[in-house]
């Protein structure tokens, strides 16, 4: 070490010094992670009455400003399902997120859910998944989402609400594939025949599916039948009390 | 002792610099504008004043830093003026102690100032409750200031006033997010989340420095937290300031 | 060891141990090697100096020739590839070195915020004056050069002159034992040189060792003691000036009248420069000592002469062969 110049010898002496310190300040820094009460930036957004107060403030840099929400939110709904289960924010996470980025599906898919289901605020589901639907009408996922919100609720199914959305999806561009048999089935099962058969008269010359085709050609046969016979019962099929179950991904 | 002397000099020409007046007006704008804002807030609107005062304090530092820290030492080497220090007896070590000091002095000042606004305003709207907890954030904001200052000090002594203001900007984003970095990691593999883990804790611990929440709710920290932000900044800041010693010892002053 | 008559140890101070010099450099080399391409730049190779204590010692050389580097190198703000040297017997690098030494860059900045008067203060202090003592101080040296009826003037109103003066002031402020001054001259008027010079007479007269750069040569003949010529990096030679100069052979000057039709002998091509004027003719000869024989050479061919003139040689003179002998000696090489 003597043979080194002093300033060498100082240089050597700083680096030596500055891990002892860093190492002081990481294990400080651990400690403190595992000890002390952890700031909630979500909660700051709290006092805003939408997001439409948010936006001007992002100064044209919105969509980042919801990747960034979009994070937070994903945090926030694992951070709450793992601890106390309550989920009073929500809403207002997943309202300002999509008035930052009103044309990001799947943060209303994802909102839309996690609201029906661990929320247990089906009305609040609903609102963000109309605002949505209103943001972007030709959103055949959206549509089809919450037809299937409807065909789940929670206490009871609202057939013919899943019914109607589950057909405007079926005419959307990027419907999914399954939106017209869910819109017969459900037309089906809230008794308006008619209209279902149509819609599985669609299915059967559409689809390639020979399995399909098959229980396309089942559905016909007795929604015909029940026609015939007048006897509505014979069409519908008995369905249980929804018991939704989204597995964590 | 010369550091002492450095660091006076130092507050001298910040205060003599139009930017800090200017912090001090655009602190005051801000706390001005909480007050047209707070009726919006569906009865939250002490809370936002809080938010917003004490996060006002911490945004116009940072930007005092980035406009000020992050060239003090490259500036000082390019002007020539840093002569006037190392040729007589100033070890190198001493001026960087004396930059970081006299800057987060000012830092501090400006911190207080804001605060006191803060506090005035609280007081004429009868939230006297408040006043404990606020107090306490505006140390925590000081000592969140002082780190950062560290780190543009020494990112200042390595490099041009424009890289280390980016690196400064870096290093600060990524203390911000030190605590969802941790979170994020167990989602990892072990090899990967150890990484993480080691990244976090060598990153500055930003969130510990952040007590608005309980500010607003006119809760205290408690004394281990307020002990623990106290020793990590003194920490941090001195393992900052010993890099930048060792690369400024070596360092030729052309 | 090496001991004088009476078998004593010599003075630790003595000139020739660093120690005893204020100055002393052995073998103090810089190289620069750059980043990305790696090539290496010489900026001091092997640098062997002393310069005694009291003396007023003169560095010249062209611009670029490592004058400005060996300075910043001594005060400790450029770091040496290899070498060792002494301020005052004190490693440079270190704090004490740079104790009891004043230095003025080339082109001093100063913190344009401050006053001159507050600057000067601020620098006393650094240099380990204390609050009231620095305060008088600064008092005292602004007035000294010449910048006392203004003290709350802020640096940034101040003139390139004035600034050149405030720089000195604050290198002498704390009384050195050393002072090293890089150009001090440079870009000043007249009397700008002129109140620089007093002042280095004045602190030659205390006993303070000065040590400065220039390429400007009357100013160093004038003042220094002896003088170091440094050249591409390397410190070619060092002597007292008059050592120097007397090492230059005179030249002789000599007009006359009547000589347009001479011709030179051969035996004196290139030894005799030969000039026509419309007054008459002058014959510029490199050697003194053959003066005779040209007087009588031309006297006896029926040339009038009107003047003999010696031409005392000069530092540049003396300057300007160094360069060019070193320049053969570097092609030759």
């Amino acid at each position: 070490m003597s043979a080194l110049p002093i300033w060498r010898q100082r240089s050597l002496a700083a680096i030596g010094l500055a891990l002892a310190l860093g190492g002081t300040a990481a294990l400080l820094s651990a400690q403190a992670y595992q000890l002390l009460p952890r700031p909630r930036p979500l909660e700051e957004l709290a006092y805003y009455p939408s997001g439409q107060h948010l936006r001007p403030a992002t100064l044209g840099h919105a969509e980042t400003a919801a990747d960034l929400a979009w994070l937070r939110a994903v945090q926030y709904y694992g951070e709450h399902r793992i601890t106390d289960n309550r989920f009073e924010r929500m809403e207002h996470v997943f309202d300002i997120l999509t008035t930052l980025a009103p044309h990001f599906v799947p943060a209303y898919v994802f909102g839309g859910f996690a609201l029906a289901q661990e929320g247990r605020d089906f009305p609040a589901a609903e609102r963000l998944m109309l605002k949505g639907i209103e943001d972007n009408p030709r959103s055949g996922t959206l549509c089809f989402e919450l037809g299937f919100l409807y065909f789940v609720r929670p206490g009871g199914r609202d057939l013919p609400k899943a019914a109607q959305y589950f057909e405007i999806a079926s005419h959307q561009p990027d419907s999914p594939p399954q939106a017209r048999r869910f819109a017969a089935y459900a037309r089906q099962n809230s008794g308006d025949l008619v209209v279902s058969y149509e819609l599985w008269l669609q299915v059967y010359r559409s689809t390639q599916n020979r399995f399909l085709r098959e229980s396309a050609a089942r559905e016909l046969r007795r929604i015909t039948q029940a026609m015939q016979t007048g006897r509505d019962d014979v069409a519908r099929h008995h369905l249980g009390v929804p018991q939704v179950l989204l597995l964590p991904q | 002792m010369t550091a002492l002397l450095i660091a006076r000099n130092t507050f001298r020409e910040a205060r003599r610099d139009r930017m800090l007046v200017a912090a001090l007006w655009a602190g005051g704008v801000l706390l001005a504008a909480t007050q047209l804002l707070s009726p919006l807030a569906l009865g939250e609107g002490l809370k936002l004043t809080i938010d917003v005062g004490l996060s006002g304090i911490s945004f116009i530092g940072l930007t005092l830093i980035l406009l000020v820290g992050t060239s003090m030492v490259a500036k000082e080497i390019d002007k020539r003026t840093i002569y006037n220090l190392l040729a007589r007896p100033v070890a190198r070590r001493s001026y960087l102690v004396g930059k970081w000091a006299g800057l987060a002095a000012t830092l501090w000042v400006t911190a207080i100032a804001m605060g006191a606004g803060l506090v005035l305003l609280l007081v004429v709207r009868g939230h006297v409750e408040h006043l404990a907890p606020i107090a306490q954030g505006v140390y925590f904001a000081g000592l969140e200031l002082s780190v950062v200052t560290a780190i543009a000090v020494m990112f200042s002594a390595v490099s041009t006033p424009v890289l280390s203001a980016l690196y400064t900007i870096g290093l600060f984003l990524a203390g911000q997010w030190s605590y969802d970095l941790r979170a994020f990691a167990d989602k990892f593999p072990p090899a990967i989340a150890a990484v993480c883990h080691l990244t976090a804790s060598l990153v500055p611990n930003l969130p510990l420095f952040n007590i608005r929440t309980l500010a607003a709710s006119a809760q205290l920290a408690s004394f281990d937290h307020v002990a623990m932000a106290t020793i990590y900044a003194v920490v941090y800041c001195s393992a900052a300031l010993c890099l930048a010693t060792a690369a400024l010892e070596t360092r030729d002053l052309k | 060891m090496i001991t004088d008559e009476h078998g004593s140890a010599p003075d630790a101070r003595a000139p020739g141990t660093p120690a005893g010099a204020a100055v002393s450099a052995r073998g103090l080399t810089k190289h620069y090697r750059h980043p990305w391409t790696l090539k290496l730049t010489r900026g001091l190779t092997d640098l062997n100096l002393e310069v005694g204590r009291g003396e007023v010692f003169g560095y010249l050389g062209p611009n670029g020739a490592g004058k400005t580097t060996t300075i910043k190198l001594l005060i400790g703000l450029l770091r040496p590839t290899s070498g060792e040297a002494w301020l005052l017997g004190k490693p440079i690098g270190s704090e004490a070195s740079r104790r009891r030494i004043g230095f003025l860059p080339e082109q001093p900045y100063f913190y344009d915020s401050l006053t001159g008067r507050e600057y000067l203060e601020f620098a006393a202090q650094l240099s380990g004056l204390g609050g009231q003592e620095a305060s008088t101080r600064a008092r005292h040296w602004l007035g000294r050069v010449g910048l006392g009826e203004r003290p709350r003037l802020a640096l940034r109103k101040y003139s390139k002159g004035m600034l050149q003066r405030i720089g000195l002031a604050a290198a002498l402020i704390h009384d050195p034992e050393l002072v090293i001054l890089d150009e001090p001259m440079s870009g000043l008027d007249p009397f700008g040189r002129r109140d620089v010079r007093e002042l280095i007479l004045e602190q030659r007269d205390r006993g303070t060792t000065v040590l400065f750069s220039s390429h400007i040569l009357p100013d160093v003949e004038m003042l220094c003691d002896r003088v170091g010529v440094v050249l591409g990096g390397k410190l070619v030679r060092t002597a007292t000036v008059n050592e120097l100069v007397a090492s230059q052979q005179q030249r002789v000057e000599v007009r006359c009248v009547g000589a347009p039709l001479i011709e030179v002998p051969a035996r004196w091509r290139g030894r005799i420069e030969r000039v026509e004027l419309p007054e008459g003719t002058t014959f510029v000869l490199a050697d003194e000592r053959e003066v005779n024989d040209v007087l009588a050479w031309l006297l006896a061919n029926g040339a009038t002469l009107r003047a003999v003139t010696p031409q005392r040689a000069s530092l540049e003179d003396f300057f300007l062969s160094v360069a060019e002998s070193e320049g053969q000696s570097r092609r030759m090489a």
